[in-house]
């Protein structure tokens, strides 16, 4: 790894709370080079069109994240020293869909991250994967009413649409078919 | 024809028409100006960042070439896609090549606080159709600023190269910039009558904001070049080649029903 050094900028793991009582979901990731920058960024990169209302960024070097498999070849993660105080646990439940992602289901008091990742391991021993970081870790968007009138309302009233929505010369296909002036489907052997 | 367009005169359509269509040239330029990085911008999440910018701009051009239609009736398609260069009512600041990333990011930076003051200034329009229009694209605007006044900062207090290029960028846009301050023909009466933004109070706010950002935050130098004061109508040689790239598609199948 040392001969290929990684010269982006830190990457930021972006936590995105769609509604007020939903969990924060692990959406992805962005490269920054600061917290505001990582918070900016992923107001731009992961809330253009679906509703949210609260971000978080955690930079990747304060999360420790593991799998039961990983456990069962690493125990020593669970030793991971760090310092003590409130952990955010996170748990990764299915990859039934396309998108799963991981939930942060609540704090722990934990003596340092290995710590952490233990208690997740016991208290959601059926996961796919836990993830635990310090709560002095996330960088928070503000909750005052400002930054969520900018930050994500406009969001709420861009629902996906049709690319032919954005059709900006002539007509819509679907006005064009309504009239009659789209070629229909090939006859089926059925149908002829 | 609305309540609210009936209670205008003719001369006060017609300077507002004015008002609104470069409102929405210089979004349509900017824009394409923004999108011309797609691709090309320094990380795959500036990429996208200013992409979406970009969008939003192009948004606030529709809302504001919707205006319009409502006023004359025009159709906002044929006025971007159709227009020559010598039609056009932008100003020469958004058309100016897009240069380096310290001179997108403070070009965007001082139009995009000059636009989320307006439209501020703009939802307290005695013309409610504009009102209703401003308060909802302001909210877009002031996240805008905030994104591109953190790129000033960077930039500014990053390393040598990035301080030089950046203040290269604020001495060759800040005279520019003064000509988003002028009035068009016919404005100081709908200022008067409390339809527009005072530009004169706008421009006193921009300049207050934008100093305190870049010379107390960002320790860059306000240049001494005195203001740009070419009409809207002039242009420099670089609008006439972005149109046309911009209105290519649109114009060599002007009649497409579909695409």
């Amino acid at each position: 790894m040392d001969s290929h050094p990684d010269t982006q900028w830190p990457r930021w793991e972006v936590f995105k709370q769609d509604a007020p009582g939903r969990p924060h979901q692990a959406v992805g990731s962005v490269h920054a080079g600061d917290p505001q920058h990582a918070l900016l960024t992923a107001r731009n990169v992961f809330v253009r069109r679906p509703a949210a209302v609260s971000l978080w960024c955690v930079r990747e070097s304060d999360l420790l994240t593991a799998t039961p498999e990983e456990l069962t070849t690493r125990p020593a993660v669970l030793d991971t020293a760090g310092e003590a105080g409130t952990y955010h646990l996170g748990v990764k439940r299915t990859h039934k869909r396309s998108m799963t992602f991981v939930d942060l289901v609540g704090t722990v008091q934990a003596a340092g991250p290995g710590d952490a990742l233990r208690q997740a391991q016991a208290a959601h021993p059926d996961a796919l994967a836990w993830l635990v970081f310090p709560d002095r870790a996330a960088v928070r968007t503000d909750e005052d009413p400002g930054t969520v009138e900018s930050w994500f309302a406009p969001a709420k009233e861009k629902t996906y649409k049709q690319q032919q929505y954005y059709g900006v010369i002539g007509r819509h296909i679907g006005e064009l078919k309504r009239a009659g002036l789209m070629p229909g489907r090939a006859p089926t052997e059925e149908g002829a | 024809m609305t309540a609210a367009t009936e209670a205008l005169s003719t001369a006060q359509t017609q300077a507002l028409i004015r008002r609104l269509t470069a409102l929405a040239d210089d979004e349509i330029i900017l824009a394409h100006r923004g999108g011309e990085w797609t691709g090309h911008a320094p990380i795959l999440e500036e990429d996208i960042a200013l992409a979406n910018i970009a969008q939003d701009e192009l948004g606030h051009a529709t809302l504001y070439l919707g205006l319009r239609t409502d006023l004359d009736g025009s159709d906002p398609d044929r006025l971007a896609f159709f227009r020559g260069a010598d039609e056009y009512t932008n100003t020469r600041f958004v058309e100016l090549p897009r240069g380096d990333w310290a001179f997108t990011m403070l070009r965007q930076f001082l139009y995009d606080t000059f636009e989320a003051l307006w439209l501020e200034a703009a939802t307290r329009s005695s013309y409610a159709p504009l009102a209703a229009v401003a308060a909802k694209a302001v909210r877009e605007e002031k996240f805008h600023v905030q994104h591109t006044a953190l790129w000033a900062e960077r930039l500014a207090l990053g390393t040598e190269e990035s301080r030089r290029r950046t203040q290269t960028a604020l001495n060759e846009l800040w005279p520019h910039a003064a000509q988003l301050f002028q009035l068009v023909e016919g404005e100081a009466e709908l200022v008067e009558a409390g339809l527009l933004p005072d530009l004169g109070a706008v421009h006193a706010r921009w300049h207050d904001l934008v100093t305190r950002h870049l010379t107390g935050k960002c320790g860059l130098t306000l240049p001494q070049a005195g203001a740009e004061s070419a009409p809207r109508t002039v242009h420099t040689e670089h609008l006439a080649p972005l149109l046309a790239e911009m209105q290519r598609v649109a114009r060599e199948h002007p009649n497409a029903e579909v695409w």
